[in-house]
Parts: structure tokens; C-alpha cells; sequence
């Protein structure tokens, strides 16, 4: 089965559970889900089966302890050990996926930012190289920091009961002030300088658009 | 882990493999079998990673198939390379558990 029907059937059959056995298991759908290095298709096919199982059990009148036992992140990182890494080859697609996505989600806002200014007050189009290289690489590195560091707190307070959530999300807070603020002043800080064009509006809105269609397929043809 | 969920997790492997041999089962099947012959420590789950480490080892394979009760469920089967696994972990048990089964129960009567 195609993985995006997998994931579909998941959410559909997940209805089926009881509250605390729909919270077990998707605690541990979870884990699996945020674990990036994982091969996809091999992690929901056993979520799959455990499901299908969990359903049978449950119409027996077994609980997801009965089950899968009494300790849920062990039995997680036994699946983990077990299940394969996912191939270079995909992980590649997946990346400049994504990279496409934000550029392309960066130029269309950018465009519509430009035109929405210039209607009122004059604003300068010119982009200079090498400052926006620094400042997308910044906004590359805080993405992926950003992500590993909010899977990591989801995965650490996915299987303890005790309220760490506030201690969390203060963590989760304070990471994305310092980083917009990095980025604020990379902006004003970072002086003009080196080879530069003029990237209007216009040419900001086709290439953010062009880049959001290269996503859009690339995605398709992974269905 | 105990000495002794370490001891069944070595010969789960094989007793997994002996019930495949049989005929192609899915995960829920599988773990209903080995409870039904009485293996009473196993919770039902366990045989999910078991089955994991097995197909990596290309022991087993799973493919999808419609089941007797309707939908689609994965059915695993022995590899070549499980068949000759299972002759192997057959022959080594049936050499260990006479001596061991006669040295334990001497062990007992003391």
C-alpha cells in the first residue's frame, strides 16, 4: 500500500480505539512519526499492523498494556532498532522538497510585501548577493535546529505523565524569540555589499510561484 | 531485561519461525498461535519486533493479502534463507534440551 493511504487509514481506524488505548498508541505513532531517520513506508506498515491488532485485542476486551506491555518507549525504540533507515535517495527528495516549499512561500510573500509597500511609499527591489545568501543560510540552520529541537522535546514528553509541558513550551517560546531576532538583525546589521540586481516584485512573485509548482509536483509524483 | 526474557527472546526466533513454516499467518494470528501452545510470558506485542528483526535478516517476508475476516493484512512467510534458519535452530534445540532438561530436573530433586 501507497504511503499517503497508510497514513489516511491510520487516522481513519485510530477511531475506532478506546481513549486510553487511542492515547498509547498514538504516543508511539508519535515516536516513530519524529524519528526523520526511519524509512517511512517500513515504519506505518508496522503501525498498521499494530493497529489492526490493537483493534482485535480491544473487541476482546484487552487494553494496549495487555498488549504491548507496561513500558510504551521501550517497545517503541525495540521497533526503531528494528525497522530500516530510510535511503539516502529519499531523504534528498525530502530535503529539497521542503526547500523549494519555504523559498518558494519566502518569494510569493516577499512579492506581495513589495507591491503592498511600493503602492504608498518608494521601496528599494535590489538584492544584494552575498548578505542574502548569509541570511537564508541563517533561516536554513534555525529551520532545522528549530525542527530537531521541538521533535526532541515532543518525543521526551510523549511517554512521562508529569507536567514538564510548561517548562516546554517556555523552551519552545524562547527559541523561536531568539531566533526571529537573529534574523531581524542579520537583516539591519549585515551591510550592503558585493554584486547586486533588481528583483521586482513581479519577478519575486513568478519565481516564489514557479518554486511552489516544482514543490507541488515533486510531491505529487511521491504519492 | 531478566535472565529469563532473554532466554525466551532467543527462542522466540526460532518458535515464530516454526509457526510460519507451517502456513502464512499475519501478526494478530501469530501471536494468538504461540499463546495457544502455551507460551505464557509473551504479551502479544512482542512478536512485532521479532517479526521486524527477522525480516531484516531475511528470514521472513511479508506481503499484503485479503484475510478470511475482509480487509488486507500482512502475511508473512519463510525465505529460503528461514527455512534453512528454523533446520538449524531445530537441530541445535533438540541437541540442548535433553542434556538440559535431565540437568535441570537433577538440579530440582537436590
Amino acid at each position: 500500500m501507497k504511503l499517503n493511504e497508510l497514513i489516511q487509514q491510520n487516522n481513519e481506524k485510530r477511531k475506532l480505539l478506546t481513549k486510553e488505548n487511542e492515547k498509547y498508541y498514538t504516543s508511539m505513532v508519535v515516536y516513530l512519526r519524529t524519528d526523520l531517520t526511519l524509512s517511512e513506508q517500513h515504519a506505518e506498515e508496522v503501525l498498521m499492523e499494530m493497529l489492526d491488532h490493537m483493534i482485535a485485542a480491544q473487541n476482546e476486551g484487552k487494553t494496549a498494556i495487555d498488549v504491548f506491555g507496561d513500558d510504551p518507549k521501550s517497545y517503541a525504540e525495540e521497533l526503531i532498532e528494528q525497522l530500516p533507515q530510510e535511503e539516502k535517495r529519499d531523504m534528498v527528495k525530502f530535503i529539497g522538497q521542503l526547500t523549494f516549499t519555504l523559498m518558494g512561500w519566502f518569494l510569493v510573500s516577499r512579492g506581495l510585501l513589495l507591491l503592498l509597500f511600493t503602492s504608498f511609499t518608494t521601496v528599494s527591489t535590489t538584492v544584494y548577493m552575498i548578505p542574502t545568501l548569509i541570511i537564508l543560510t541563517l533561516i536554513g540552520l534555525i529551520v532545522v535546529i528549530g525542527v530537531k529541537l521541538i521533535f526532541d522535546l515532543i518525543r521526551r514528553s510523549l511517554f512521562n505523565e508529569n507536567e514538564s509541558d510548561k517548562k516546554d513550551m517556555i523552551k519552545a517560546g524562547l527559541f523561536g524569540v531568539v531566533s526571529f531576532a537573529l534574523i531581524i538583525s542579520a537583516n539591519m546589521f549585515i551591510p550592503d555589499f558585493g554584486s547586486s540586481f533588481d528583483f521586482p516584485a513581479s519577478a519575486s512573485l513568478g519565481a516564489g510561484g514557479l518554486m511552489l509548482l516544482v514543490s507541488w509536483l515533486m510531491k505529487r509524483n511521491n504519492k | 531485561m531478566s535472565i529469563r526474557s532473554q532466554l525466551l527472546k532467543g527462542i522466540l526466533d526460532g518458535c515464530v519461525l516454526a509457526v510460519i513454516s507451517k502456513e502464512p499467518v499475519y501478526g494478530y494470528e501469530l501471536s494468538k498461535k504461540l499463546q495457544l501452545v502455551g507460551l505464557p510470558d509473551v504479551s502479544e506485542g512482542t512478536v512485532y519486533p521479532v517479526l521486524l528483526r527477522l525480516q531484516k535478516k531475511d528470514l521472513v517476508y511479508g506481503d499484503m493479502r485479503p484475510s478470511e475476516s475482509g480487509p488486507n493484512r500482512k502475511y508473512y512467510s519463510l525465505t529460503p534463507k528461514g527455512i534453512q534458519a528454523l533446520e538449524i535452530i531445530t537441530n541445535e534445540w533438540q541437541q540442548l534440551s535433553v542434556p538440559v532438561n535431565s540437568l535441570l530436573k537433577k538440579g530440582d530433586s537436590k
